[in-house]
């Protein structure tokens, strides 16, 4: 019964990766910016479950590879004429590099205070971006590649990460850096004792994370055109994040793809008031942690054992 | 030289109010062990009570400590037993969710009830200062937050040094199962400490109100504070945490008064780091 439910939903779901992949050839430009918005925020999302789902690393300084991504796009295209691919690929560099800067800080103490660790990068780089004549202040900056790049490409580009950072989650959950990550997350103390060297294991996951989120990042900014401190290190990306993997289901691959789908839509109404959106995005999250905290695909996975993506093994 | 002596006065005497601020994010760090990321939006929250019932009933912002107080208790009571407690334990996750969505939907809730304008708590203290010498002086609204900061800090540490509560919340700090056994209900404990955090929070928010101008995102600026001050003390140690609120708020003036304004914060956020780096367990920490 449960073999023929995970069949049909596997058809489904690549069905779905099907249709998402030749949007340009059938959608308009409407269903092409909403797709290209579903592929960015999968990245996030996925990446951010990587890391609380999967590492119990609960970080706020995503917003900080955002940024610091769209603002290397910017400064590169802007001063150094660079196109806007290779500055997209910088871009990624630059994240990695920033990562590895922060892990000395951010590893050295328990769980809880990882938190708001992480959200002292975003918050300090909104302000020294904000007071840097280089970036223009916060007044922002257009980011102008060379040659117009059309939204199909971009389009792609997008998919294409988003892809790949669904495919490095799934890989990476059925190697041994993911059965680590498992052992790690269920006791930490038990799985160093038991030689999984957890400390590695949380700065790989760090690193791969701040890698897609940076890729992502930087995409939507080129798509955007313009970028500006105080949008770009928001916390308002993590509240974003909060909310996908919270109601999708977390520790679930197809949670965040359930929830990412949920937001986007959601962000077509709610796109105007910012600040009603982000107390609605609240109130929605603390009430699906208190009366259903697997969310969505978690729930659906509990009641009818429902697996397709994420590991049989719990 | 004269011109860093200044800044250091003054810094020392923010110290006290940056004290009353942590203190209450470091007991409850301390005690139900979860990091309460609006904790900073709570104080603002309180700054923004007192000016509602200072305007509306027109009295000076001393009188509001009265109501805003055992108003503040009450919001932090019922906010630990239906929002924290039913979520304790399992994971460690979930509590840092809530509290971080709290601090999101107050700040916009603020934000869209009271505009985001520069508000204050106007006192007539604000103006007047009390010179020692020609160049250096002390603000009077700087001296009255030290010595309430510091009254706060040892009223609390009386607290839980003598009154039964307070060693009943030491006890199911230390060990909740064991508190459980000798008949310590632990989750209403937790809640009164949050209440009493939030007392704290309450004190510091209106003092915050009366020296500086506060907008409905300033709670973040002020959750870094108070997470700045517990680190660089350690958990568990008042004398510590009145040492790092100076610490703190010197570096930051420093940071002010040598790279421009703009720094001011910034400044701060490099000296957690660096003593992150070299003494994560704080300066007077013992755990």
């Amino acid at each position: 019964m449960n073999k023929k439910i995970n069949k049909t939903i596997l058809s489904i779901f690549i069905l779905f990766i099907l249709v998402l992949g030749t949007v340009p050839f059938w959608g308009t430009d409407y269903i092409m910016f909403f797709c290209l918005l579903f592929c960015v925020y999968l990245s996030f999302s996925q990446m951010w479950n990587l890391l609380i789902g999967f590492s119990g690393l609960f970080s706020l300084g995503q917003p900080a590879f955002i940024g610091l991504s769209g603002y290397t796009i910017a400064v590169a295209t802007h001063y150094f004429g660079l196109s806007a691919w290779s500055s997209l690929a910088i871009a990624g560099l630059f994240s990695i590099l920033f990562a590895l800067f922060m892990s000395p800080f951010i590893f050295r103490v328990r769980g809880i205070y990882f938190g708001i660790i992480t959200l002292i990068f975003p918050e300090s780089m909104l302000l020294l971006f904000s007071n840097w004549e280089y970036v223009k202040y916060a007044q922002g900056m257009f980011i102008k590649p060379d040659h117009p790049i059309s939204i199909t490409t971009m389009y792609y580009v997008a998919f294409f990460i988003g892809m790949s950072a669904l495919a490095t989650v799934y890989l990476i959950l059925r190697s041994n850096l993911g059965l680590g990550l498992m052992a790690m997350r269920d006791n930490e103390e038990v799985a160093n004792t038991m030689g999984v060297e957890t400390f590695r294991l949380k700065v790989y996951c760090f690193l791969i994370a701040s890698l897609f989120t940076g890729l992502a990042g930087g995409i939507y900014y080129i798509f955007q055109i313009f970028i500006q401190p105080q949008e770009a290190f928001s916390i308002g990306w993590s509240v974003k994040l909060i909310f996908i993997v919270i109601i999708g289901g977390i520790g679930t691959i197809e949670g965040p793809i359930v929830g990412t789908f949920i937001f986007v839509l959601l962000s077509q109404w709610l796109a105007e008031y910012f600040s009603v959106s982000m107390i609605i995005l609240g109130i929605i999250a603390i009430a699906v942690i208190h009366l259903a905290p697997k969310g969505i695909m978690g729930t659906l996975q509990g009641k009818f054992g429902l697996r397709i993506l994420s590991p049989h093994w719990e | 030289m004269e011109d860093i002596l200044q800044p250091t006065l003054n810094g020392i005497l923010l110290g006290g109010l940056y004290a009353i601020i942590a203190i209450g994010l470091s007991t409850i760090m301390g005690i139900v062990k979860v990091m309460n990321f609006s904790h900073g939006d709570l104080m603002i929250l309180s700054s923004y009570l007192s000016l509602v019932f200072m305007t509306r009933l027109g009295v000076s912002p001393y009188i509001t400590f009265f109501i805003v107080i055992p108003l503040m208790y009450f919001i932090g009571y019922y906010f630990q037993r239906f929002l924290l407690n039913r979520i304790l334990g399992k994971e460690m996750d979930p509590p840092l969710i809530v509290t971080f969505g709290i601090a999101i939907i107050l700040q916009n809730l603020l934000l869209l009830i009271f505009t985001p304008d520069a508000r204050t708590l106007m006192t007539g203290l604000g103006l007047k200062t009390i010179f020692l010498t020609e160049y250096l002086k002390i603000p009077m609204n700087y001296l009255v937050d030290f010595l309430i900061g510091l009254g706060v800090i040892f009223f609390l540490y009386l607290f839980f040094q003598k009154s039964y509560l307070g060693r009943a919340i030491r006890a199911a700090a230390d060990d909740e199962i064991a508190a459980k056994l000798m008949g310590i209900n632990a989750h209403d404990i937790y809640a009164k400490a949050m209440g009493i955090a939030m007392i704290t929070a309450g004190i510091a928010g209106i003092l915050v109100g009366m020296t500086f101008t506060f907008y409905p995102h300033t709670g973040s600026q002020y959750l870094f504070v108070a997470f700045g001050v517990a680190i660089i003390a350690g958990l568990g140690s008042m004398r510590g945490t009145f040492i790092a609120g100076v610490i703190l708020a010197i570096a930051q003036l420093y940071g002010g008064h040598f790279l421009g304004p703009g720094y001011q914060m910034v400044s701060g956020h490099i000296i957690l780091l660096i003593v992150l780096l070299i003494r994560p367990k704080g300066i007077f920490g013992t755990v």
